[in-house]
């Protein structure tokens, strides 16, 4: 099932853009960045209104009645559940909302993935599979094997650049560094001591940088191609919002608009 | 608080988990190569080599002694007349090494580590000379002791097929859908010979030239010269090299149809044969007997009319040629609960070889 609804259509997307492309050297690695825009356009709609939930939930931290419940059943969970519950229900908010468009992006991240690899066929195993994969109306045989260099790297394999004898991971740092820069960007300027939202949001400029850094690290580099373009995309779409928080860039400059920290 | 730092960190671990679980399998991962003598049959199965006496089927010898992805063997390793064993890796480390077919032991000083890409091919020993064709499009030439006695010949494309030579010419088939001709004597490359799709597998000699399938599902003809004919056609992607056997020639395509071209007529020698699966393994002639290995699992013998003589299905599925060793034929399944199986020419199961733990 799996195969059928992820895999196959994704590798067939990116074989059909790469054969469009004219299947030359660097092709395959304009596939992937063509191929993340247009995920990125499908799934417009569901990063806005993850960027309109978290709004609504960092402005809901500020709201008076929602601070006064945290207090008054701070000891009485279920209580302090029902009526955040009440609260979503009577602003119209949804609590998941803002989560949606992530968990989206999983499958795609992992069928991208062995997408990648089943594409470019580094062994005559994953050969085989791709030969199944294909739809009837590819005309692969004329584009297999696959041109996997883009750049400086081999698309099918973990990049590093060779400085002084020592492999310097570049893609891995610059997935890392646009992560950090999106996940930051879109941190909530806060001024609720209490601020769930904006404390999460926090950890996980530490932790989501980390993870996908070393994702880059580890798997082919394609997949890190797909990671920067869709968070420079990611950037892009909220930016247009005017809400980003371009001073959470700087170091010490957000501390001032997130008194929590304190 | 602490226990949401510590939910999230946990869901990122989580997370990191199935990301990992569900890109599976190790970068590099194929079925089996295989090889025999009279004596031994050697079968290259991811981490390691075996050894296996073909008389009952046990283990002679294991290399190299522990498992590691720094190294993995899928190639069909290659005997040579001097007593070697060679075969190169198709792991992180691409060396080329030697090993001593009784003993398991290295034979080279050091390995052959030359080679930009992981090694998919068997090499071909050809006058006292190696030629081992990389995944990096080179053809590396090395002397019995392995080292490089000329520059490395691009051929361009990866090279996942081992050379074949008429005793003249040495011949290569390329996944940059070219075949090429090249002479050992001056190391000169032929204008490439485009067969319209990617090539797998290797070529095969005739009489007086060359038969080479590929994914445009042709077969060619190529005389010395260089001149090309398709000579017949598939319905599908062909992988395995053609069986030249007289004056018939058998092939197989990815669509599990098998064919028996009369050379001399250029007509089938049967209408429609199509067991149960793509065929990705060569076939086997021996004797009046043809077996065919298909990725369903079928080991299958055919007469010369087509007609199954016998259906065995050892477990799993099966890419590898299998080959002959004595009177038997051994066959390496993939995915299945041992590594080799032997038959004879009834069908009657000799012996398997689990290796050993």
């Amino acid at each position: 099932m799996w195969e059928l609804i992820i895999v196959q259509p994704l590798t067939n997307l990116l074989l059909w853009i790469y054969d469009s492309l004219g299947h030359g050297p660097h092709m395959f690695g304009l596939a992937i960045i063509l191929f993340t825009v247009l995920i990125k356009l499908v799934t417009w709609p569901l990063n806005a209104s993850q960027v309109k939930g978290a709004q609504a939930m960092q402005e809901l931290q500020n709201d008076k009645e929602w601070q006064d419940i945290q207090k008054k059943y701070a000891k009485d969970r279920e209580k302090l559940a029902q009526e955040q519950m009440r609260i979503y229900r009577e602003k119209g908010i949804n609590p998941f909302a803002s989560c949606l468009p992530t968990l989206i992006q999983f499958p795609i991240i992992i069928g991208l993935y062995q997408s990648i690899i089943r594409a470019l066929s580094v062994t005559p195993l994953d050969m085989l599979k791709l030969a199944r994969t294909v739809y009837p109306f590819q005309n692969v045989e004329n584009i297999i094997p696959l041109n996997s260099t883009f750049l400086w790297m081999d698309l099918g394999r973990p990049e590093s650049i060779q400085i002084l004898g020592f492999g310097l991971p570049t893609l891995a740092v610059i997935v890392a560094l646009t992560t950090w820069m999106q996940t930051k960007l879109t941190m909530p300027a806060s001024t609720n001591p209490n601020d769930q939202t904006a404390q999460m949001t926090r950890m996980m400029s530490i932790y989501m940088p980390l993870m996908l850094g070393w994702f880059s690290l580890t798997f082919a580099s394609g997949i890190s191609v797909y990671f920067i373009i869709s968070n420079i995309l990611g950037i892009v779409q909220y930016a247009a919002t005017g809400r980003a928080n371009w001073r959470n860039l700087i170091p010490g400059a957000s501390k001032q608009t997130s008194p929590a920290k304190k | 608080m602490k226990t949401k730092k510590l939910t999230l960190l946990f869901l990122i671990i989580i997370g990191a988990f199935i990301i990992s679980a569900c890109t599976g399998q190790p970068l590099t991962n194929n079925y089996p190569g295989l090889t025999a003598d009279a004596e031994r049959a050697y079968i290259s199965t991811g981490s390691f080599i075996y050894a296996v006496d073909v008389q009952n089927g046990r283990q002679v010898w294991s290399y190299p002694e522990s498992a590691g992805n720094e190294f993995l063997y899928f190639a069909n390793p290659v005997l040579t007349e001097d007593g070697q064993l060679l075969i190169g890796s198709a792991g992180t480390n691409h060396a080329f090494i030697s090993l001593d077919p009784t003993t398991g032991n290295e034979k080279w000083a050091e390995p052959f580590s030359g080679a930009k890409g992981a090694w998919v091919a068997s090499p071909l020993v050809f006058n006292d000379t190696i030629y081992a064709p990389n995944t990096d499009g080179y053809l590396y030439v090395l002397d019995l002791n392995g080292n490089q006695v000329s520059p490395p010949i691009e051929i361009g494309g990866a090279l996942w097929s081992a050379p074949v030579t008429d005793g003249t010419y040495i011949y290569l088939n390329s996944l940059d859908h070219h075949f090429h001709i090249l002479n050992p004597s001056t190391n000169q490359l032929a204008d490439p010979i485009d067969l319209g799709g990617a090539a797998p597998g290797s070529p095969t000699v005739g009489n007086d030239g060359v038969y080479a399938g590929s994914f445009s599902s042709d077969v060619k003809f190529i005389a010395p010269n260089g001149r090309n004919d398709v000579i017949a056609s598939a319905s599908d992607w062909i992988w395995g090299a053609p069986a030249f056997d007289n004056e018939t020639l058998y092939y197989a395509d990815l669509s599990g149809n098998i064919f028996s071209l009369d050379l001399k007529t250029n007509r089938q020698n049967w209408d429609t044969l199509k067991p149960d699966g793509p065929v990705t393994a060569s076939l086997l002639v021996v004797g009046d007997q043809i077996y065919v290995a298909t990725e369903a699992g079928s080991f299958i013998a055919l007469d010369r009319d087509g007609k199954i003589i016998w259906e065995k299905t050892p477990g799993g599925k099966i890419y590898t040629t299998p080959v002959l060793s004595n009177d038997l034929i051994l066959v390496a399944p993939y995915q299945a609960d041992f590594a080799l199986a032997a038959y004879d020419a009834d069908g009657k199961q000799a012996w398997t070889f689990t290796p050993n733990k």
